[in-house]
C-alpha cells in the first residue's frame, strides 16, 4: 500500500506546521482588516484608537491558540530509527496530529477573519457614536469563540495518540 | 484459511479524523460568515438606531449555535477514534462529520446574509422584525438537519476488529 510507505513524520509535522501557519495567517487577516479601519476612523476621531485595541487583542489571541496547540503537538516527537518507525502506534500519532493541526489551523484563520470584519465594524461605529463600541464587542466576542472549539476538538483528537516510540 | 482482506487496517484512523476535523471546520466557516455579515449590519444599523441593537444580536447567536452543532458531532467521533478501529468505523465517521458540516456550512451562509438584509431593514421598517426571525429559524433548521443525521450515522459506528 503506498500510504502506509509515507512516514508517520509527514503526517505529523505537515500538521503541527498548518496549525500554526494557518492560525497566523488568520490572526494577521483580522489585524489588518481591524487596524486599517482603526486608523481610517481615527483620523477625524481620534479618541478611538485605544479603546478599539481590544479588537486588535482578540485577533492576537487566535494566534496564541495556534502557538500554544503546536507546542503541545511538537512535545509527542521523538527521534526514532527508521526501521524501527513503522507501527501502528505510531501510524495513528502520525495521522491524529496532521487532522488535529488541521483543525486547530482553520477554525483560528476563520475566527481570526470574522474578529477582524467585526472589529473594523466596531472601530467605525465607535467613532460615530461612542456609546456603541461595547454592544457590537459582544458580537466579537461570539466570533472568538469559534477559535476555542477549534483548540478543544484539536486537543480531543491528539489526546489519546501516543508519543512517537520505537518498535519492541 | 484466514480471511485475505483486513477488517481493521492501519489506515482507518485518517478516515474518522478527517470526519472529525471536518465537522468542527466547516461548522465554524459557516459560523465565522455568519457572525461577520450580521456583525456588519449590526454595526452599520446602530450608528442610526441604537436602541435596536440588542433585539438585532439573534442573527449572531443563531450563527454561533451553528458552531456548537459542529463541535457537539466532532466530539462524538473524536470519542471513537481508536488505533485500531475497523474501516467502517472509519468511513462511518467521515460521513457524519461532513455531514453536519456542510449543513452546517451551507446555513451558516445564509444565516448571515438573511441576518444582515434583515437587521438593516427591521431598523427602518419595525413590522419587519417577526418576518426576519421566521426566515433564520428556517436557515437555522438546515443545520439542524445536518445534526441530526450525523447523530444518527455516528451511533452506527461502533464495531470491534
Amino acid at each position: 500500500m503506498i500510504i502506509l510507505t509515507a512516514s508517520p513524520y509527514l503526517w505529523a509535522l505537515f500538521g503541527i506546521a498548518l496549525c500554526i501557519g494557518l492560525s497566523v495567517v488568520g490572526a494577521a487577516w483580522g489585524i489588518f482588516i481591524t487596524g486599517s479601519s482603526i486608523l481610517g476612523g481615527a483620523v477625524k476621531a481620534p479618541r478611538i484608537k485605544t479603546k478599539n485595541l481590544i479588537s486588535i487583542i482578540f485577533c492576537e489571541v487566535v494566534a496564541i491558540y495556534g502557538v500554544i496547540m503546536a507546542i503541545v503537538f511538537s512535545a509527542k516527537l521523538q527521534n526514532i530509527d527508521s526501521k524501527d518507525l513503522y507501527t501502528p502506534s505510531n501510524y495513528f500519532t502520525g495521522y491524529a496530529l496532521f487532522w488535529g493541526g488541521i483543525t486547530v489551523g482553520f477554525c483560528n484563520l476563520f475566527c481570526g477573519i470574522a474578529v477582524g470584519i467585526t472589529g473594523s465594524t466596531a472601530a467605525l461605529a465607535d467613532a460615530q457614536d461612542p456609546a456603541l463600541f461595547v454592544k457590537i464587542l459582544v458580537v466579537e466576542i461570539f466570533g472568538s469563540i469559534l477559535g476555542l472549539f477549534g483548540l478543544i476538538i484539536g486537543l480531543l483528537q491528539t489526546g489519546r495518540a501516543g508519543e512517537f516510540a520505537a518498535a519492541k | 484459511m484466514a480471511d485475505p482482506v483486513d477488517y481493521c487496517p492501519v489506515y482507518s484512523p485518517i478516515f474518522g479524523a478527517l470526519g472529525c476535523t471536518s465537522a468542527i471546520v466547516f461548522a465554524c466557516f459557516g459560523a465565522a460568515y455568519g457572525t461577520a455579515k450580521s456583525g456588519v449590519g449590526l454595526s452599520v444599523m446602530g450608528v442610526l438606531r441604537p436602541d435596536m441593537i440588542m433585539k438585532s444580536i439573534v442573527p449572531i447567536v443563531m450563527a454561533g449555535i451553528i458552531g456548537i452543532y459542529g463541535l457537539v458531532v466532532s466530539v462524538l467521533i473524536s470519542d471513537g477514534l481508536k488505533q485500531k478501529m475497523p474501516l467502517y468505523t472509519g468511513f462511518i465517521q467521515l460521513g457524519a462529520g461532513l455531514s453536519v458540516g456542510l449543513a452546517g456550512l451551507a446555513a451558516g451562509f445564509a444565516i448571515g446574509v438573511v441576518g444582515d438584509a434583515g437587521v438593516r431593514a427591521s431598523a427602518q421598517q419595525p413590522r419587519l422584525y417577526v418576518g426576519m426571525i421566521l426566515i433564520l429559524i428556517f436557515a437555522e433548521v438546515l443545520g439542524l438537519y445536518g445534526l441530526i443525521v450525523g447523530l444518527i450515522l455516528n451511533t452506527k459506528s461502533s464495531g470491534t476488529c
